[in-house]
């Protein structure tokens, strides 16, 4: 409620072209498609825990005609529909409950095609798009069975049935299971559209979850990281915007290669961080190296325990500061930077037991259970991306490690022929991930690895947006792996997540 | 340091030399939870003809804790005892599809070892390779691969993948030949009947030949043969004979 009211009084920062901060009188929050303002070198929002700040390389961004920022299709969708700056270029909960409180069903955001829980609902009531207002959740409907990057089908070595359908979608005749083009609908958060030069580094030539090289780019013939979509389902960020074109945005046609390379340019120019906490102050004070700069100027795709830098030595300098500067802080700045400091070694050093985990503990080599700690997947200095990309089961969206969802569908998936390596025959699932791109058993549940900045400006979190916040990811952590977190580590965790 | 992990990847066979009486069993895994940091956990299992505890830590792929492994070692020459067995090593363990009860036990005073990086381990594509360099020579190499297995596991098939896959790239254009071996001659072990399906021969050699197309080989220059002649690369098998069969061989001769 408070956050509520923090956000609603906050005021946004507009920062002009040459970084010389400027108090304007500022624009809503939210970037509506063909607004025409101009999109700043620096641009700070207000969130919860402090301010979120995009940087964009080579100076300001005309958007009036951009097509990241215009609708071209008849649903009056732009990219940044659900890509808001404000929300670390993904889309917050927060965000689409004020868009609804505010338009309605009118909103291009709750479009019938995945903006709402089913096109086939009366679009004009909220309960019809309940999973986007109240769990930040976008429709992905993807073809049953899977068809490759070629669009031909796959044959899957497991069947799926629909065991409960809250969203009615998946036994909806026209758009279910059952219909004359077989479609199974998932929900999933919206993943933030910046820091690309980490996102689609890659730290090795192979894929160790997938056993083989990379993937690799059909139109360029080169390898490309596998950080990209949840499942998987293309191999690049402009296969990644023809996908988006045709499902969320309803354009009518495909886009060209101009407005591709528009699009790429903006977002590979685009860097974002948390840059100020309300409590602990800018996250590169007194030696701290957080926040959007070091991302703009730092190499990607480095393994932090191995020639990189260690995931989260941001903040190191917060720790090892002399007790004379430490005096001069107050007592609140004190307490947060050294929590977000111990935060940091906690991430690296705590290590747990990681036990049945496709992606980890299968089929790798890498033993079931193996003890390591949160650097084990998220390794990348700077990013905390995988730097041997591909997808992993942490039980988010799996029964029985899964959260109770009873607003997401619930799957049952027997696997045909292997059972799966770690749940056996039979799963319930409220989401394949993975296996809707591969066809496989084994890869039920497995989801990519998501990015860790911004974090504050985008909640809830997990792909399906069962972590309301940040203590949740970590209280989801800990049941899942009976970490033994003591309650000091657990907000120490929290304090870092809330800095990046 | 390329050329030198090249040069030793061609530790020709015979090499094996059979000092000390390899062993070879099917059984359950055990998981002592040594914490020693990451990694850093032992691996216990019982020989069930004889109830003696073996480590086979020291294995490149772990066990899964829910199912049988096949466990192929000799005794090392190490006595050192940090986890509660006696130590298997080289060795190699073979998850099987056989169910196990899962158990762990607490560290109890042992330590278990700290990890280091083996030195089978592919390096980042940042950090600068050493290209061969003219004239070059044919090439000759080998992969090995888990009991029923085509998967390329991490820190040991991937090490020597990579090393088939940049001379490869290095010397294009060239001739590769690769061919797939599967251990079809069947064998009583701890009383399980074990044998692979010999179209797991083909399996392997597809995944191999997949990989160095995806890595930029021209497809066309990329053929499967039924056998190649000669050597096959012992330093794959650390000088084991059991796991010798499940491999692919590779020959690259440049143009």
């Amino acid at each position: 409620m408070l956050a509520r009211g923090l956000l609603a009084a906050a005021a946004t920062v507009f920062v002009g072209a040459v970084g010389v901060a400027q108090i304007r009188q500022e624009p809503d929050r939210w970037w509506n498609p063909g607004e025409g303002r101009i999109f700043p070198a620096t641009l700070d929002y207000q969130n919860e825990n402090g301010t979120l700040r995009l940087l964009l390389d080579g100076g300001p961004l005309k958007t009036e005609g951009h097509p990241f920022f215009t609708a071209s299709g008849p649903n009056g969708r732009a990219c940044v529909t659900c890509h808001q700056p404000a929300d670390a270029m993904s889309l917050s909960a927060e965000s689409a409950r004020r868009q609804w409180d505010r338009n309605g069903a009118r909103d291009p955001l709750f479009a019938a095609s995945d903006g709402s829980n089913c096109p086939s609902l009366p679009q004009a009531e909220r309960a019809s798009h309940s999973l986007l207002i109240d769990h930040g959740l976008i429709r992905i409907a993807r073809h049953w069975p899977p068809r490759d990057l070629g669009g031909k089908p796959i044959k899957p070595d497991f069947r799926i049935d629909v065991v409960r359908d809250p969203s009615t979608c998946n036994t909806d005749p026209r758009y279910g299971l059952t219909s004359a083009t077989p479609m199974l609908s998932v929900f999933r958060r919206p993943r933030p559209v910046a820091n690309f030069k980490y996102i689609e580094a890659m730290g090795f030539a192979y894929d160790p979850k997938a056993g083989m090289p990379l993937q690799v780019d059909p139109e360029t013939g080169k390898p490309v990281s596998g950080n990209l979509m949840a499942d998987g389902r293309v191999p690049t960020l402009a296969a990644q915007m023809r996908d988006a074109a045709s499902a969320h945005l309803g354009f009518l046609k495909q886009m060209d290669a101009q407005d591709i390379a528009r699009i790429l340019d903006f977002e590979r120019r685009l860097y974002v961080a948390q840059q100020q906490d309300r409590t602990g102050g800018a996250v590169d004070a007194d030696g701290a190296i957080g926040g959007p700069r070091t991302l703009q100027v730092s190499q990607p795709g480095r393994l932090g325990s191995d020639g990189g830098a260690p995931v989260w030595s941001e903040f190191e300098a917060w720790e090892k500061v002399p007790e004379a500067t430490k005096a001069k802080w107050s007592p609140e700045v004190r307490k947060f930077r050294e929590s977000v400091a111990r935060g940091a070694r906690v991430f690296r050093e705590k290590t747990f037991l990681i036990s049945d985990t496709a992606g980890i503990n299968s089929p790798i080599g890498f033993g079931n259970p193996v003890r390591n700690s949160c650097v084990f997947c998220h390794n990348m200095s700077y990013m905390g991306m995988d730097v041997a990309p591909g997808q992993v089961d942490l039980g988010t969206t799996n029964q029985p490690f899964a959260d109770p969802a009873p607003h997401l569908p619930l799957f049952r998936v027997t696997c045909l022929g292997k059972p799966h390596p770690h749940y056996g025959r039979t799963i319930l699932t409220s989401d394949p991930g993975y296996a809707l791109t591969t066809g496989r058993c084994a890869d039920v549940g497995r989801i990519t690895l998501q990015t860790m900045r911004g974090l504050s400006a985008r909640a809830p979190y997990f792909s399906n947006g069962s972590a309301r916040d940040l203590r949740g990811v970590i209280d989801y952590y800990e049941r899942r792996y009976t970490i033994g977190y003591s309650e000091q580590e657990k907000q120490d965790l929290v304090n870092l997540m809330r800095a990046l | 340091m390329i050329r030198g992990a090249f040069l030793s990847l061609l530790a020709f066979a015979p090499a094996v030399e059979d000092s000390v009486k390899p062993l070879r069993f099917v059984a359950c895994p055990v998981y002592r939870d040594t914490d020693n940091g990451r990694k850093s956990g032992c691996w216990l299992t019982s020989d069930p003809a004889t109830g003696v505890r073996y480590d086979v830590t020291a294995a490149p792929t772990k066990p899964d804790w829910n199912h049988a492994i096949l466990v192929e070692g000799k005794l090392s020459a190490d006595a050192t005892d940090h986890c509660g067995g006696r130590v298997l090593e080289p060795v190699r363990v073979s998850v099987l599809e056989g169910a196990c009860t899962r158990h762990l036990l607490p560290a109890e005073g042992y330590k278990g070892r700290r990890f280091a990086l083996p030195e089978r381990n592919v390096r980042p594509l940042y950090q600068a390779r050493k290209q061969q360099q003219k004239p070059f020579v044919e090439g000759r190499f080998t992969i090995p691969f888990d009991y029923r297995s085509s998967f390329i596991s991490y820190q040991i098939s991937d090490y020597y993948l990579d090393a088939t896959i940049n001379y490869a790239l290095d010397v294009q254009p060239a001739v590769i030949e690769i061919a797939g071996t599967a251990q079809t001659r069947p064998a009583m072990v701890s009383g399980v009947r074990l044998a692979e399906d010999a179209a797991l021969a083909r399996s392997r050699a597809e995944v191999v030949r997949k990989a160095l197309i995806l890595r930029g080989i021209p497809a066309q220059r990329v053929r499967i043969v039924e056998r190649l002649p000669g050597p096959f690369v012992a330093a794959a098998f650390d000088g084991l004979n059991s796991p010798v069969d499940r491999r692919v061989d590779i020959r690259i001769r440049p143009e």
